[in-house]
């Protein structure tokens, strides 16, 4: 039953992986979505029609550096994905990813 | 001959593994009308045609998952090459058919079921009859996650738990922190965020499932005497199976995006977003990881776990389960198939056994062609309300050895 040892332990790092990127990338999108949408200000029906919320930059700033740190993500992944094809591993040595042969 | 017709067999093969598959990158999307139904399977196609160029790395040792006709540098046994390779290469063929029949099968029951699973049951059927069971490699050598237990039965009962829960965890965050936004800025926003997540899976799918038919086609060459580079894999392999998988993908297995995405629960942007990504993250860890996993169990689980976790989302749980039954029968039900087609060109032996054969694949694949004419399913009508049922007539599963046999 050794197969059963290895798939247990490979499924934890896909599941905390998994969690991570999968869960967490697009969570920091929403709330990016959310930081924009509070930066845009809200709009105010009133007796005079509809008028637009103050503005609030500080929002929109956040909004596109979340949205910033999900596209860095998404690099990372397409860059495992080339790397892997052309025969480079993707190495977290350094913290940031470095590119060594295998 | 019989090189040639193992040749178009497997770029048949992929051609129906692109089809079979286009639901797992895009089905989400098609569902929530983030991307019109041709567009979404022209970028599919286009994204696994290039996943397929950039994945160099050598997948020849691709059935030494499951059987043993290779050893571990990939050449081919010995014993299996007496008469010019022969035995090899009906065996393969044999394996490859019983994976298309079971594919286009499946796809005439709008089921996604695992290309990988449909390609490794067909190979150890025909190996079983060929060779014995002795040739099938069940276990492994207990050194790493290896035969039918590691890379089939284990990763299929446990991807579809982890990609169900990441995409759960993740829809329900996502549904939380976006509640009383306005749908101007979620709209737009998640409907990028699910073009993006799809095409990452679309282009891990290429990179993943386009190589498996380059090792195969590779191996069945070097087993005839037409190539001997175990490090490289010919260019033209390379561009044929690149382009069917692409094709393949861009026909778009209508059936199988319409139960995906309409058929096991209602799916909206943000939800989207949350299983595709799920799929996307589960699938390259996983492959980061060396644990092989199906990309459409990830994709199916990723889809429930969204259902799941979206408060007041409606799952149905009669489509989820039948899917499930049919990944249980998938990998039994390709090798049944592969191991009568063995024993059919066996039988009649020779050239003209291969040329059987292959004449009883194209008989099934009209067949079933002919059969999804009614009650048709394309870019028309893929995102029909599931309920209404009035545009689509499921057919109940005939049995599979009717099939085999046609």
């Amino acid at each position: 039953m050794h197969n059963l040892g290895f798939a247990l332990d490979g499924a934890w790092q896909v599941l905390l992986a998994g969690l991570a990127l999968g869960a967490g990338l697009p969570i920091l999108f929403a709330l990016g979505i959310r930081s924009l949408a509070w930066g845009a200000g809200e709009a105010a029906v009133g007796v005079n029609g509809v008028t637009a919320g103050r503005r609030r930059p500080i929002g929109t700033a956040a909004g596109y550096a979340l949205f910033g740190i999900v596209v860095l993500g998404v690099l990372l992944g397409l860059a495992f994905i080339v790397s892997t094809g052309f025969g480079y591993k993707l190495s977290f040595e350094h913290i940031y990813p470095t590119f060594i042969a295998k | 001959m019989i090189l040639a017709l193992v040749v178009v067999t497997a770029l048949a093969f992929d051609f129906t593994n692109g089809f079979h598959d286009t639901a797992n990158a895009m089905a989400t999307s098609i569902a929530t009308k983030a991307l019109r139904p041709k567009t979404a399977v022209a970028l599919s196609g286009i994204l696994n045609l290039v996943g397929a160029f950039l994945s160099v790395e050598v997948a020849l040792t691709v059935t030494n998952a499951v059987v043993k006709i290779q050893d571990k540098t990939g050449a081919p046994k010995a014993e299996l090459l007496a008469d010019g390779g022969n035995a090899l290469l009906l065996i393969i063929l044999a394996g490859l058919v019983g994976g298309i029949v079971w594919n286009l099968l499946t796809w005439l029951l709008g089921l996604p079921s695992s290309s990988s699973h449909a390609l490794f049951g067909g190979l150890v059927g025909a190996t079983v009859a060929g060779l014995g069971w002795a040739g099938v490699n069940w276990n492994g050598d207990g050194s790493k996650l290896d035969g039918v237990v590691g890379k089939v039965m284990l990763p299929a009962l446990i991807s579809p738990l982890i990609a169900g829960l990441v995409a759960a965890v993740g829809t329900w965050v996502i549904f939380k922190i976006t509640a009383g936004v306005a749908e101007r800025f979620t709209r737009n926003g998640f409907r990028w965020g699910q073009i993006g997540s799809a095409s990452l899976v679309s282009l891990a799918h290429g990179t993943n499932d386009a190589q498996k038919t380059m090792g195969v086609i590779t191996l069945a060459l070097i087993a005839s005497g037409h190539w001997s580079d175990l490090e490289n894999i010919p260019f033209w392999v390379k561009i044929s199976a690149a382009l069917a998988i692409a094709l393949g993908t861009y026909l778009g297995g209508w059936r199988i995006i319409r139960t995906l995405g309409k058929g096991l629960t209602d799916i909206n942007p943000p939800q989207g977003t949350a299983a595709q990504s799920g799929a996307a993250a589960v699938i390259l860890a996983s492959s980061h990881l060396g644990f092989a996993l199906s990309t459409t169990h990830v994709a199916t689980g990723s889809v429930l776990g969204s259902g799941i976790g979206r408060p007041g989302a409606k799952v149905r749980w009669a489509v989820a389960a039948r899917m499930v039954a049919a990944w249980m029968i998938t990998f039994p039900a390709a090798a049944l198939i592969g191991g009568a087609m063995w024993w059919v060109g066996d039988t009649v032996g020779g050239t003209a056994g291969a040329l059987v054969v292959f004449v009883l694949l194209c008989i099934a694949s009209v067949a079933m062609y002919l059969r999804s004419r009614t009650g048709r399913v394309d870019h028309d009508n893929v995102n029909d309300d599931w309920d209404g049922e009035t545009t689509v007539t499921t057919t109940p599963a005939g049995p599979i050895p009717a099939v085999a046999a046609n």
